[in-house]
């Protein structure tokens, strides 16, 4: 089993862990957007929020946490905004002389340059090296303020996906699926016996025994199933 | 007006459906009935029974709609052609191109459009049921479906319409109503603002029948806000 | 339709399932998800239903006019069927003029309903040679997961068994059900990974090959036949398919029987 990548978004997970308040004032409420959440003073703005007046408003549907002086809004929904230092999967939509375009299920597709692709090809051999409707591991390297996005290949244990099965989840349960310290991740793929790793846009790479995937993609499932419950329990 | 002999609200101020004058019809509001799409809302308004759902942000092509400062949003309004008593025939509709428009620019003033330059955001509101007033109910469906998928935004819309019926002002016409109606006054309200977004009118009112419409429009728009939340937050209203 | 890409690890990975005798959804080769059907649900609707299967979602309405009967049959009436696929239902449907994949749709819908000779179009007639009903069946996609076609024949074919004809509001006597004699139900299968699945889902579809829709009506009589999509198939696996759509088409059959007199 070769966790490298694995090990370092377990690790990612950890540290936002590591920095929780557990010794901090914690508040918890659902909100939706235009919802009036307090003064500004004394409060630093996170993810899904603005300040309008002196005011801090929602901007998304969601749960609101304060964690110190910061309000946030964890969404309950999300679309896919690549961030440098993503680990993605993508699809290959097509290609010039010199460059892959690759969907990484955001809004754009990104850009693969030769220059940064898995191995050397002479100028206009890119179908010769990645083919059009095949899956890559790659990562984000760079996002413009326009959302157009740049992917290498270069880096340890970014590759062509050659087997196994690519499984989509939405983006806002992967820490559902990796849990606490990457914990339940961990758990799934030594029940399994599979080569799991999660992309950051909610596609997973899914290899090993056949049956190991088949356990995996139930996971994913009763994951989703649940969630879809939960929302219309009203629990979160 | 010519109406005047038919009988819709009676000397108690009480309407043909029971309502008094400031009431709006029983609603209610189901996330998540477009499984595939990334955000939609059922909202069902008296006999009115609507749609939204979201598709987006993705890139906006044709590239000539492109903004590079912000998203666009593609809005559709559309009637299914058995919404209504007399089967609409698909296809072009300067009515429904109309709605998409104004219901398109209500939108564009709560959504966060300037973090996704280039984008588009696709929402698809598709009358299903069609009562009296669904663009109203269309473009309260749109945000909240919008709210859904997780789309930025600075407000909720909230859209409700008041009218005159028999020399009454009243909130919300149902159908029977808004055959014999004398006037119509569709509103969209930023319910955390009190701004308005939207706005028509057609009819005749006076200046003082004009204000009581308003303030209907107003409050009304109060209280189906909270519904909107209360869907957003457990998934449906009533629960 | 915007064509999606197909990744070519989905293909593969669909034929390794098949191999093993599994689906993505670990249902059976035969096997459908869940239907749910609903009757009267449109209340601007003379006939309507609900049908959903997994994430695909549809509604059937049916609508009445009044026409001028052909010349050649001036003592029957007309059924149209359209079937829409608007861009609600799905990322891959844009707007636009109907794609030839709806037409398709809509066409086979059509034939399979009109072929079972379900409808007594004399029973249409109103004065002959001179004025007739019209029934007018549409489709409406509300969430396509795959399998589109084999929804809305069942929506279409359950709305019409449910159907009222408005004689009332056209000032021609009392409403009266409209007859519908016969229950025809499609059942369309796909090669995915290799073999032919029954209600295949939409990444089944994306990554699938030929497909094949097979509508039956009471006793079995075969009412309508279409193959789709690139591919080739040979007279046995035929014939499995519609030993399998005899047995699927009473199941569904008795579903939608048992819903009569529900509106």
């Amino acid at each position: 089993m070769k966790g490298v990548l694995v090990a370092r978004l377990d690790n990612m997970t950890e540290k936002k862990n590591a920095a929780g308040p557990q010794d901090k004032q914690r508040v918890t409420r659902l909100v939706a957007p235009g919802e009036d959440l307090g003064d500004l003073e004394g409060h630093e703005l996170g993810h899904g929020v603005i300040a309008i007046d002196g005011r801090i408003r929602a901007t998304k549907n969601g749960r609101m946490n304060v964690n110190g002086n910061i309000v946030s809004i964890e969404p309950r929904r999300t679309a896919y905004v690549p961030r440098p230092g993503d680990l993605v999967i993508g699809y290959v939509e097509g290609c010039t002389n010199n460059i892959w375009f690759v969907d990484i299920g955001a809004p754009f597709n990104a850009i693969l340059p030769m220059s940064l692709g898995p191995s050397k090809a002479d100028f206009g051999g890119t179908r010769s090296v990645i083919d059009i409707g095949e899956a890559i591991l790659c990562r984000v390297q760079e996002v413009e303020e326009t959302h157009s996005s740049v992917v290498t290949m270069k880096g340890m244990g970014l590759r062509k996906i050659r087997s196994g099965a690519v499984e989509n989840i939405d983006p806002h349960l992967l820490g559902r699926l990796i849990g606490k310290q990457g914990k339940a991740l961990r758990q799934l793929k030594e029940e399994s016996e599979c080569r799991v790793i999660v992309g950051d846009n909610g596609r997973l790479w899914i290899d090993g025994d056949f049956n190991g995937t088949l356990e995996v993609r139930n996971r994913l499932r009763s994951l989703t199933a649940e969630a879809k419950a939960v929302t219309l329990g009203g629990v979160a | 007006m010519g109406y005047g002999d038919v009988e819709m609200i009676d000397a108690n101020g009480i309407r043909k459906d029971g309502r008094k004058a400031g009431d709006v019809r029983p609603i209610s509001i189901e996330l998540g009935v477009v499984p595939v799409a990334d955000g939609s809302c059922r909202m069902r308004w008296g006999t009115n029974d609507v749609i939204a759902a979201i598709y987006g942000p993705m890139e906006a092509h044709p590239r000539k709609i492109q903004r590079q400062d912000r998203a666009v949003l593609d809005v559709r309004y559309n009637m299914a052609p058995f919404s209504t008593s007399d089967r609409i025939r698909p296809g072009f509709n300067r009515r429904s191109r109309e709605i998409s428009k104004v219901t398109a620019e209500a939108l564009e003033s709560v959504v966060m459009l300037e973090l996704y330059p280039r984008s588009k955001i696709r929402v698809e509101i598709e009358i299903i049921c069609a009562e009296a007033g669904t663009r109203c109910v269309g473009l309260t469906a749109a945000s909240v479906a919008l709210a859904h998928a997780g789309i930025p935004m600075t407000d909720l819309v909230v859209s409700v319409a008041s009218g005159k019926i028999n020399d009454v002002v009243v909130c919300d016409l149902n159908k029977a109503e808004d055959n014999y109606g004398e006037a119509d006054l569709p509103m969209g309200v930023l319910p955390n603002t009190g701004e308005l977004v939207f706005l028509q009118m057609d009819g005749d009112l006076s200046p003082e029948e004009f204000q009581e419409a308003w303030d209907y429009n107003m409050n009304a728009a109060m209280v189906i806000h909270e519904y909107c939340v209360e869907a957003l937050k457990t998934g449906r209203y009533p629960q | 339709m915007s064509i999606p890409l197909v990744p070519q690890l989905l293909r593969s990975h669909l034929r390794e399932l098949a191999d093993n005798d599994q689906r993505l959804d670990s249902r059976a080769q035969f096997e459908g998800r869940d239907v749910e059907i609903e009757v009267g649900i449109l209340a601007n609707a003379e006939g309507s239903a609900r049908v959903r299967m997994g994430d695909t979602i549809v509604l059937a309405g049916v609508k009445f006019q009044t026409m001028t009967p052909y010349p050649d049959r001036p003592n029957e009436g007309g059924l149209m069927c359209m079937a829409e696929v608007r861009p609600v239902s799905g990322r891959q449907h844009e707007a636009g003029p109907p794609s030839a994949e709806s037409i398709e749709l809509s066409r086979v819908v059509d034939r399979g309903i009109r072929e079972s000779g379900c409808i007594d179009t004399s029973d249409l007639c109103i004065i002959p040679g001179e004025k007739a009903w019209q029934v007018i069946l549409d489709l409406f996609a509300v969430s396509d997961d795959g399998n589109l076609f084999d929804a809305f024949a069942l929506a279409g074919i359950t709305a019409l068994r449910n159907a009222i004809i408005p004689q009332e509001k056209f000032e021609l006597g009392e409403d009266r059900p409209l007859v519908v004699s016969k229950t025809p139900i499609m059942c369309s299968y796909q090669r995915v990974g290799g073999r032919f699945i029954f209600d295949a889902n939409g990444r089944e579809e994306l990554g699938g090959d030929e497909r094949i829709h097979i509508t039956l009506g009471d006793n079995n009589h075969v009412h309508s036949l279409q193959k789709g999509l690139k591919g080739a198939f040979t007279a046995a696996e035929f014939e499995e398919l519609m030993e399998e759509a005899r047995k699927k088409g009473d199941e569904l059959r008795n579903m939608v029987h048992a819903l009569e007199g529900v509106n």
